[in-house]
């Protein structure tokens, strides 16, 4: 929905969306964000039109209903006349969100009542998956969300995430630019994915146990530094209390989380992108771009100018990514194409789901396509479900042993 | 000078100084022109020839926000945008461009850019500020449309007996950006 420091006084408010519900996210006086669908009791006006702001209350524009910042219904002009007195406005409040919770500031919502808690939702694969974003401290949002629609399924957004065997090919042209070094990032033979429960996953490098065990020796400081010492095979090293939001064996993954099923998380400018489906052939890009609070101005500088210059429309990035996934989508949607399918193959029965320390698994080895079958396969077993006691009923495990 | 502020039109000419607004005016639109047809014309490397090294070149990210809180329509300098780059950045733009494997742009893309409503907001030293609306269309491919529409600040600089584009500030009246990428320079 929204991250906590996006909205941080009375009244603030963010609009996102809940399948093709428009829904408020906005905090109350007494300090709470609830989520509430931006739909007049009335004859189903959109009370809020702007993306963001600032309110007292939201008027509906259509016959000025009035609801407070907790979607209590407050006001009905001709309520005591036309009305005659006898509408019960305490039925009438603006529907909310089933479920709201956050971790770590960031916030989810739900519709479905019997859906899981957030924190089981997540699992330990979802939180290991935030707590990267948290790995060196709280965080905010920067000011902006960049949105643009690709012409493409957001499913092939999603699996790309997870490919690791692109960037080399796809992004050729934006390591030529000089902007990034993609050999120092990919690690393809260094690969570490983590499967959890309802789709979570992580996918992309990870650091070798027996080199965490010699960083784990460090100090922050000396660890830091060699990260920054350019002798470092991996430039983006973590302090010791990241271990504690994404334990002993996530703390070594440097890979891309989803959490399921369509918000990508990268540490190239530290962004999450939320991928929203407009239909089968278009899809909504929304980056949200988090710095940690105690980062010195110039840095966050430094790390706002990357974050722009990687990912959104006009990243050098993402610009190819885009290109591939509208044309993936475009000539897959043909009559015999459709019947061809995709090769998920690389990597399948050549690897094994180990169990390292706390229980934390993960599948390591070359780069592969892991984490997108488990996404896909998850993804099927959502849509043939037709409630959460059925999915939880038939929802596959995470894999374990050869995968 | 505030983005967002509306700008007055200049009141009308009484002076003697006519004709040294006529021909600055014509100067400032030839440049504007050719440097269009250069982008238009995929002559990327010509283009960067006519950026001063100390170029901004940014596009702040627009928003639909209601007219009490229109202070939030436009993010500021160095919050997210959608170009925030230096000479450098610009650089590497083109060579991107040039490396034979910028998938989006090869094929390339068939760009126009109209440049109008072109007004000369003021002068100081060496320094020209130009407002103008600008259309950009883009097609590519068989059937792939793009269309920005939106208003520019552009700092013109005269060194040398030529301008040099010194800033270029690019306010869409897109909000959602419409468009798979923006792979083509505004």
């Amino acid at each position: 929905m929204c991250h906590e420091s996006q909205l941080p006084n009375a009244g603030d408010y963010f609009i996102n969306y809940i399948g093709e519900d428009q829904v408020i996210c906005v905090r109350d006086e007494d300090g709470q964000i609830n989520v509430l669908l931006n739909t007049c009791r009335h004859r189903g006006n959109a009370l809020c039109r702007a993306e963001q702001g600032r309110a007292k209350s939201f008027v509906c524009s259509y016959h000025g209903w009035n609801y407070g910042l907790d979607g209590r219904l407050i006001g009905v002009p001709g309520q005591s006349t036309y009305y005659r007195g006898d509408l019960d406005k305490s039925r009438l409040g603006l529907v909310k969100a089933a479920k709201v919770d956050n971790y770590l500031g960031f916030y989810f919502a739900t519709m479905a009542a019997d859906a899981p808690s957030l924190h089981d939702y997540l699992g330990e694969v979802g939180r290991t998956g935030l707590g990267m974003v948290c790995a060196n401290g709280e965080v905010e949002v920067v000011d902006g969300i960049q949105k643009n629609v690709i012409d493409c399924n957001w499913k092939i957004a999603v699996d790309n995430l997870f490919d690791w065997y692109h960037v080399m090919y796809s992004h050729a042209s934006a390591g030529s630019s000089g902007l990034i070094d993609l050999a120092a990032i990919v690690h393809p033979k260094n690969q570490m994915v983590m499967l959890g429960d309802y789709g979570q996953a992580i996918g992309g490098p990870g650091v070798p146990r027996e080199m965490q065990d010699r960083l784990d020796q460090m100090s922050d400081a000396a660890r830091m530094d060699y990260a920054r010492s350019g002798q470092s095979p991996f430039p983006r090293l973590r302090p010791d209390k990241a271990t504690e939001l994404m334990g002993p064996e996530g703390v070594r993954s440097m890979g891309h989380p989803n959490i399921f099923p369509n918000l990508w998380i990268t540490l190239g400018g530290l962004q999450l992108c939320l991928r929203l489906p407009r239909g089968p052939s278009h899809t909504e890009l929304w980056w949200f771009t988090v710095i940690p609070k105690s980062t010195p101005p110039a840095l966050r500088q430094a790390m706002i100018r990357q974050a722009n210059h990687l990912f959104g429309p006009a990243g050098l990035l993402e610009q190819d990514d885009g290109e591939n996934w509208s044309q993936s989508t475009r000539a897959a949607s043909g009559f015999s194409s459709r019947q061809v399918g995709a090769a998920l193959l690389m990597g399948l029965g050549h690897d094994e789901v180990s169990v390292g320390r706390d229980g934390q698994t993960s599948i390591e080895g070359y780069v592969g396509e892991h984490a997108q079958r488990w996404f896909y396969r998850s993804w099927t077993e959502w849509v043939a479900a037709c409630d959460w006691t059925e999915l939880q009923a038939t929802r596959s495990p995470p894999p374990t042993g050869v995968v | 000078m505030d983005p967002t502020a509306p700008t007055r039109p200049r009141s009308p000419s009484t002076g003697d100084d006519v004709s040294s607004r006529l021909i600055l005016q014509y100067e400032v639109e030839q440049f504007l022109y050719a440097e269009a047809a250069l982008l238009d014309a995929r002559h990327y490397r010509d283009w960067l020839g006519l950026l001063a090294d100390d170029i901004h070149y940014w596009m702040p990210i627009r928003r639909t926000v209601t007219l009490s809180d229109l202070d939030l329509e436009f993010t500021r300098p160095g919050a997210m945008a959608y170009f925030d780059d230096d000479r450098a950045m610009l650089e590497m733009r083109v060579k991107k461009l040039e490396a034979g494997s910028a998938w989006s742009e090869d094929p390339p893309s068939r760009s126009r850019h109209f440049v109008a409503n072109v007004r000369i907001l003021g002068v100081e030293g060496d320094e020209i500020t130009v407002e103008v609306c600008f259309h950009l269309y883009r097609t590519r491919l068989n059937s792939e449309v793009g269309s920005w529409v939106g208003r520019r600040l552009d700092v013109l600089r005269r060194a040398e007996g030529a301008f040099r584009l010194a800033k270029r500030h690019i306010f869409l009246d897109q909000t959602v950006i419409p468009t798979t990428n923006m792979s083509t320079l505004f």
